[in-house]
């Protein structure tokens, strides 16, 4: 019996036939096709996109010039200038990220205890010399203004990056870990897609 | 002095049939080169689709104007001789390869008193062509001096020489059927059956045929010629700008002439079938020239979709395919037609 169908297929090239189908069928189906820059893709939300340096209210910049982030690179793409002002006060004279070097791992953003830096949403910078992505302080600044001012920057900041300053709190001057923080921060999570990983949203004003 | 009347009652017509001749064959060429263009636009975007791609979106809407800016992009390009090639034969044989395939569309009739020649051995002229065209393509390999090329062109040659030994078979049956090599007859021949096409009674030659005839033009799934991955692009590999234009359009306009033959020898041609004329009567209304192009799009159409479907036969396989099943089958199918003729069955 199985022979004869075998017969029957190969002559009638019913392997064929039905490939025939499929791709026709293929034919009626919508493209998946973006016209890129016609038709844009969204970014995920926690894409890691350009770097930034946030901006106090008062529009200084957030960093210090600790250099945490700079010493857990591992790409040591960050530079950061230093120097002694008035007062003793440490001055931040440079900070520079050679982006092209960047590998995107966004341990500097968890390493700031100010959140002063961040990677931004925005993937469409491609430019023709590599000084065009040798991000100075001013630059850096202005992608702040530019893809993270106001609320968005805020709300992204503390979804998606938890610096680890959040999970410390302060004690005679000092960070202290604080395992009640940690745990708070643990549940509300969000994964790629931006849905909540674990239970409940967090309640309007709760502190994250 | 009656000489020179003479002369003029002579000439006359003959300069009035080459007018005419000349006219019909700009217009055949402009329309064919015209389908030519269209065809690769409509091929990019079939097989876009099928693949659930695009195809050609951002030359005029939805890529309209895109043969027309592959032209001119053809047209402005540097035209590349390789260092060490057989100049005179490399810049022939683009042109036999587009002249035969360009002239085997002059016999072709679109309808019933569209064609630029009446001749009574329409169908061997065809043949004749196709055969004709594969020695552009040996000449093109030889004269390249590169190995790609030269294999390319010699794959072709004894792929379009096997194969052209089947699609001549397989059209036995219908000579047989039609009593003429005439490719008019052969259609005036088929309204005389209720079912209006020898596809029916040839089912067996009309499957040779097909096969052949995508071997005959070297597409996919026989396209060992110009398979990309082994042999970057085949017999052309070393021709630039116009001359590879002229290689592609007459790769296309052999596809054309194919599905107007599959057309006119299985398809009724420009004709529909009486049973469906008889069931439908205002359809007799609209000219047979739309019959016959949505017939021969149809088919070339089909050339997409195979190739859109099928991947690459290997080359002992694309020969046993040949001379193994398709020439016996055509052989098989002479001996039927031909003893249901003597028998006076059909």
């Amino acid at each position: 019996m199985s022979k004869i169908k075998e017969i029957i297929n190969k002559v009638f090239l019913i392997e064929i036939l039905k490939g025939m189908a499929l791709t026709l069928s293929r034919l009626f189906t919508r493209p998946v096709t973006r016209q890129y820059p016609e038709e844009r893709r969204p970014p995920a939300p926690g894409f890691r996109g350009l770097h930034a340096l946030a901006r106090r209210p008062d529009g200084t910049a957030r960093c210090v010039g600790c250099g945490l982030c700079a010493a857990i690179c591992p790409s040591e793409c960050i530079h950061v200038y230093t120097s002694e002002g008035p007062d003793h006060q440490k001055i931040v004279e440079g900070y520079e990220i050679e982006v092209l070097r960047c590998v995107y791992c966004g341990l500097c953003v968890e390493a700031c205890p100010f959140q002063a830096i961040c990677l931004t949403e925005h993937y469409e910078y491609a430019n023709y010399s590599r000084d065009d992505f040798y991000m100075t302080m001013d630059r850096l600044l202005e992608n702040w203004d530019k893809y993270m001012a106001g609320q968005k920057g805020e709300e992204y900041f503390k979804r998606f990056w938890h610096p680890v300053s959040n999970d410390y709190r302060e004690y005679e001057g000092q960070a202290v870990f604080d395992p009640e923080r940690y745990k708070r921060r643990k549940g509300r999570l969000r994964n790629i897609r931006g849905e909540w990983m674990v239970t409940s949203p967090p309640n309007e004003g709760d502190k994250i | 002095m009656s000489f020179g009347g003479e002369v003029t009652v002579i000439t006359e017509p003959v300069v009035w049939s080459l007018i005419t001749a000349v006219v019909k064959s700009i217009i055949l060429i402009s329309v064919a080169m015209f389908h030519v263009a269209y065809a690769t636009y409509f091929e990019r975007k079939v097989i876009g689709h099928i693949q659930v791609r695009m195809g050609p979106m951002r030359v005029g809407p939805h890529g309209i104007l895109q043969p027309i800016a592959d032209l001119i992009k053809l047209f402005f390009k540097e035209d590349i001789i390789p260092h060490q090639a057989d100049r005179p034969i490399f810049y022939f044989a683009p042109v036999i390869s587009f002249v035969a395939a360009i002239s085997s569309l002059s016999v072709i009739p679109f309808y019933r008193d569209w064609y630029v020649a009446n001749i009574n051995v329409g169908l061997l002229f065809i043949l004749a062509m196709s055969s004709l065209g594969a020695y552009g393509i040996v000449m093109a390999g030889w004269a390249s001096n590169s190995k790609y090329a030269f294999l390319g062109g010699l794959r072709s040659s004894s792929q379009v020489l096997s194969y052209e030994i089947a699609m001549g078979l397989s059209l036995v049956g219908v000579m047989i059927m039609a009593g003429s090599l005439n490719l008019r007859e052969i259609v005036e021949a088929q309204t005389r059956y209720p079912y209006g096409m020898f596809a029916i009674p040839q089912i067996l030659g009309l499957f040779v045929f097909l096969v052949a005839a995508f071997a005959e033009t070297n597409r996919s799934p026989f396209d060992l010629p110009e398979a990309e991955n082994e042999l970057v692009a085949g017999y052309f590999v070393e021709y630039s700008g116009f001359r590879f234009a002229l290689f592609y359009a007459a790769e296309y306009i052999a596809m054309i002439v194919m599905a107007s033959l599959l057309t006119i020898c299985y398809f009724g041609g420009w004709t529909l079938p009486p049973v469906v004329i008889e069931i439908m009567p205002f359809l007799s209304v609209i000219p047979g020239i739309v019959w016959f192009v949505l017939k021969v799009y149809f088919f070339i159409f089909l050339f997409y979709w195979v190739r859109a479907t099928l991947p690459r036969y290997r080359y002992d396989q694309l020969m046993a395919i040949g001379w193994k099943v398709l020439i016996p089958l055509a052989l098989l199918n002479i001996f039927i037609t031909g003893t249901l003729k003597i028998l006076d069955i059909i």
